[in-house]
């Protein structure tokens, strides 16, 4: 969490470097001070001390395979919707529709199962997830045409949405009557993996490549970063935002394909509940491995919090179901508050910087600072 | 008495000096210029007095001989010291009247009610004070800049006609019409026969002549001249503010010679501060451009790059470019840098790598895939070749100094092998070695199939490195400069300081 001290530290090491005058030095990898590696690998010693912890404290039930099994399987649509999100978070926007979205493709299949059960449901899921790019793209073309912030156009699409779902189940819960050959798709294991965590995963590095290694991937953490740069560097930051929210949508419509496939059941309560685990899970992986929205970062996240959700319910029994918010919503605060600490921070120090080195600034020309997402600034 | 008396007033930031022992003296009922060029210490004056920034211990003031404490902005204002700030810090959304009444009192009835009949009428009596008679429901935001600077100047009169201030206008005809100005200098008399003292800090040497009693001249943070303003005429003046007198035989390097290809052409610019602005740079040839703050000078690249709209065409060998928008500017060839980097260049969340090479890795993508390890040895190329500072080419973008940065800058534009360069501030918050190298990088950049256009605000750079330089005052050209010929930095600073006397003012600079 000390951005701000690798900072200094870093421009420490440049004033060196350019003292000496060489030029380049060799790409020696970064020295890090050991708190700082310590915190981006933070989830991934919190999920261990949990395993430790509620290891020791309940080990006949805790540490068995298929509480394992289960915490997984349980959180795959949960972790779907987290890298929904993660996808226009990169770009600077937020999708706050992806629970309603995912929501939307669960109606559909349910429905089409249950009433008209004479379509091919595997050209139903299709379907499904095309209507969720259509509305992806609504989404878009709010943020991008009509300049809609992105957190009101998504707030605003996730209610249409719901009232979309409420029309179509009429309020009720629908009992989707999916094949077995289906519903073993979201049930079976493989390899002693539930088989849904092999799309999670398969999902998770998909999106991993064209973020981390494609130039559609750096563009949009491109427009992140500065998106009054990128559109000066040539970039098409409307396309680049619109599309990632499109993407985003496609993402969260599997989710509800894999939903109906594991619980084949549509409640209206079942999508938007999901939103703040996801987003908790992506706000607080974004301060894991790389520093900035990552994917891996987030599934460790999510899983690290899901399974100390687990470990409290199992050792302090069932009537601790108040524990997943309130540990969701304090490891989303912990996690933004100490990111926000650090942002601050750096912004004091540098503008104390700017006004002894800049005795007589000139003055800006009339217009928007340039907007930064805090969040993007974890990097 | 005197209605401001300022003594020994230094300043110091960071063990530079950028005032020392300045005195000011206003008389009861005068209008005062403080004049100088950009960096010469005007506005750090002024922001003292303001409170914003604190003076170095010594300094004392007075206003009609009760002590001021500087640097405390409550005391400024209870003495009786009122700002009218260059960008007039007006609310526009609000009316004129909810404008005047931010930070007076409103008439209040019964249950903290506003009586907005009371408040209207007081606006009414102070803005004509200010020579000012609009309809006080007015939206600001439709108001011109005229009545807008008209509106500020009501508002930083006191409550009560008697008493009297010292208003401290800066550069309050910047972005104003001739026309205008002559409206703003008839309100200025008005108040200075109502017994108030004005302080004006202005560029324009001939509006200062016409307007003030007496003239400060600071030049480097000292305070060269206090003079009548019968008693000095516009060369002189222009001599005290740049210090020495114009060397003619300055200009000894030889002139170049450009290919007689045109490759940029602009034509009739026009937009914000840019009336009318037409220059060819021919491919080979470096083109400087200056102007002092408001002349156009800074919005003119950012209107050939595309980042803000213009009317007027540009054209790159010989075929326009849309307006407005940069990816159109990049298509035709068109690579610009600008010196707000942190704005307008850097990503501060990716590397050196990634910062160097955005808009155009096309070229190390194989299936899809960015080559990292392909595209990783070009920006070592690119690192070694323009001796940028880094730990790496992973390094993160915000761990380079400012000047490093720009290099990278300087190198994602220089990689597009673009057919014009146009570098606007290139140099700005770039310490002494690192200008030097971004400099010899721009001159080996202009080849024999480049140009390159360089707006600065540093007349020393475009001495050195600008085959021409192009003066602008009031949103036009009016001066050219030639290597070999007339161009030297002091010629630069004269040009510049002098050219706002050289415009007709009977024009009026406005966009058809």
């Amino acid at each position: 969490m000390s951005v701000a001290l690798s900072q200094s530290i870093a421009s420490a090491a440049s004033e060196a470097s350019a003292t000496t005058a060489v030029g380049v030095k060799a790409d020696a990898p970064p020295r890090q001070p050991i708190s700082m590696v310590l915190g981006r690998f933070s989830a991934v010693f919190l999920w261990a001390g949990f395993i430790v912890i509620f290891g020791l404290l309940k080990p006949d039930i805790f540490l068995t395979v298929s509480t394992f099994r289960l915490t997984f399987s349980e959180g795959v649509v949960t972790a779907m919707l987290a890298l929904a999100f993660l996808i226009p978070l990169t770009a600077g926007a937020y999708d706050l529709s992806v629970g309603a979205m995912m929501g939307l493709s669960l109606v559909v299949m349910n429905h089409f199962s249950a009433y008209h059960s004479s379509v091919p449901i595997g050209l139903v899921a299709i379907g499904a997830i095309l209507l969720c790019c259509l509305v992806g793209l609504v989404n878009g073309l709010l943020v991008v045409k009509f300049r809609v912030n992105s957190l009101i156009a998504t707030l605003g699409m996730s209610q249409v949405l719901m009232a979309a779902e409420l029309k179509m189940s009429d309020n009720r819960q629908i009992l989707g009557s999916f094949s077995d050959g289906f519903q073993n798709l979201g049930t079976r294991n493989v390899f002693g993996l539930p088989i849904v965590m092999i799309y999670l995963l398969v999902l998770g590095a998909v999106i991993w490549f064209v973020l981390e290694h494609t130039p559609v991937g750096r563009y949009l953490f491109a427009v992140g970063g500065n998106a009054e740069a990128a559109r000066l560097a040539g970039l098409n930051v409307e396309r680049l935002t619109c599309g990632s929210l499109v993407a985003s949508a496609a993402v969260a419509g599997i989710a509800g394909v894999v939903y109906a496939m594991k619980i084949g059941t549509f409640s209206a309560e079942a999508g938007p509940g999901l939103l703040f685990p996801a987003l908790a899970a992506v706000f607080f992986g974004a301060s894991q491995f790389s520093r900035r929205p990552n994917v891996w970062g987030t599934l460790v996240a999510y899983f690290a919090l899901a399974f100390g959700v687990k470990g409290l319910q199992l050792a302090f029994g069932p009537g601790t179901f108040w524990i997943q918010p309130l540990f969701q919503g304090l490891a989303l605060l912990i996690a933004v508050a100490l990111a926000s600490r650090v942002v601050g921070r750096t912004r004091r120090s540098r503008r104390a910087q700017r006004e002894t080195s800049d005795p007589e600034p000139e003055p800006l020309e009339p217009g928007e600072p340039a907007g930064q997402n805090p969040v993007i600034e974890l990097a | 008495m005197n209605a401001l008396e300022i003594q020994n007033l230094s300043k110091t930031f960071s063990g530079q000096i950028v005032l020392d022992r300045v005195g000011l003296t206003v008389g009861e009922g005068e209008v005062h210029a403080l004049v100088g060029q950009n960096g010469s210490g005007k506005s750090t004056v002024i922001k003292i007095l303001a409170g914003y920034h604190a003076p170095d211990p010594g300094a004392s003031a007075a206003v009609h001989g009760r002590p001021l404490q500087l640097g405390s902005a409550t005391d400024a204002h209870t003495s009786g010291v009122r700002f009218v700030h260059q960008d007039l810090g007006l609310v526009l959304d609000l009316s004129a009247v909810e404008n005047l009444m931010l930070g007076r009192r409103y008439p209040k009835g019964f249950g903290g009610r506003i009586k907005w009949r009371d408040a209207r009428r007081v606006a009414r009596e102070t803005m004509a004070r200010a020579g000012l008679d609009i309809d006080v429901r007015t939206v600001v935001g439709d108001l011109g800049v005229a009545d807008r600077t008209r509106l500020a100047i009501a508002r930083a009169l006191p409550e009560r006609d008697d008493d009297k201030v010292v208003l401290v206008l800066d550069e309050p005809t910047a972005a104003l019409p001739a026309h205008d100005v002559d409206l703003l200098f008839g309100t200025i008399r008005r108040l200075q026969d109502a017994g108030n003292s004005i302080v004006i800090v202005s560029h324009h040497l001939d509006e200062v002549l016409g307007i003030a009693d007496t003239i400060t001249v600071l030049r480097d943070g000292k305070q060269v001249a206090t003079t009548a303003a019968h008693s000095i005429d516009h060369d002189t003046l222009t001599r005290l503010i740049v210090g020495h007198a114009l060397d003619v035989s300055a200009g000894a390097q030889a002139p170049v010679e450009a290919s007689a290809t045109p490759a940029l052409r602009l034509a009739h610019l026009c937009g914000g501060a840019v009336v009318d602005v037409s220059a060819i740079v021919y491919a080979g040839e470096i083109v400087g451009v200056a102007g002092l703050a408001g002349s156009g000078r800074e919005v003119l690249a950012s209107m050939v790059t595309g980042r803000l709209p213009r009317l007027g065409e540009v054209a790159v060998d010989g075929l326009p470019v849309r307006p407005g928008s940069p990816r159109a500017a990049l298509s035709a060839r068109v690579a610009g840098v600008s010196g707000e980097r942190a704005r307008y260049g850097t990503f501060p969340n990716l590397g050196v790598r990634q910062n160097l090479t955005m808009g155009s890795v096309a070229c190390h993508v194989r299936y899809g895939r960015i080559d990292a390890r392909k595209e990783r040895g070009e920006v070592r190329r690119w690192i070694s070749s323009l001796g940028i500072v880094t730990r790496g080419a992973d390094a993160p973008m915000t761990s380079l100094s400012g000047g490093n940065q720009q290099k990278v800058l300087v190198a994602r534009a220089l990689r597009l092998e673009p057919r014009v360069l146009v570098l606007d501030d290139p140099t700005a918050g770039v310490d002494v070695g690192a200008r030097e190298q971004v400099h010899r990088i721009i001159e080996t950049g202009a080849t024999e199939d480049r140009a390159v256009l360089l707006v600065s605000t540093d007349s020393a750079e475009l001495a050195r490195i600008c085959h021409r330089v192009l003066i602008m005052s009031r949103g036009r050209v009016v001066r050219e400069l030639r290597r070999g010929h007339d161009l030297t930095a002091d010629a630069i600073d004269h040009a510049q300081v002098a050219g706002a006397a050289a415009m007709n003012s009977q024009e009026v600079p406005t966009c058809q």
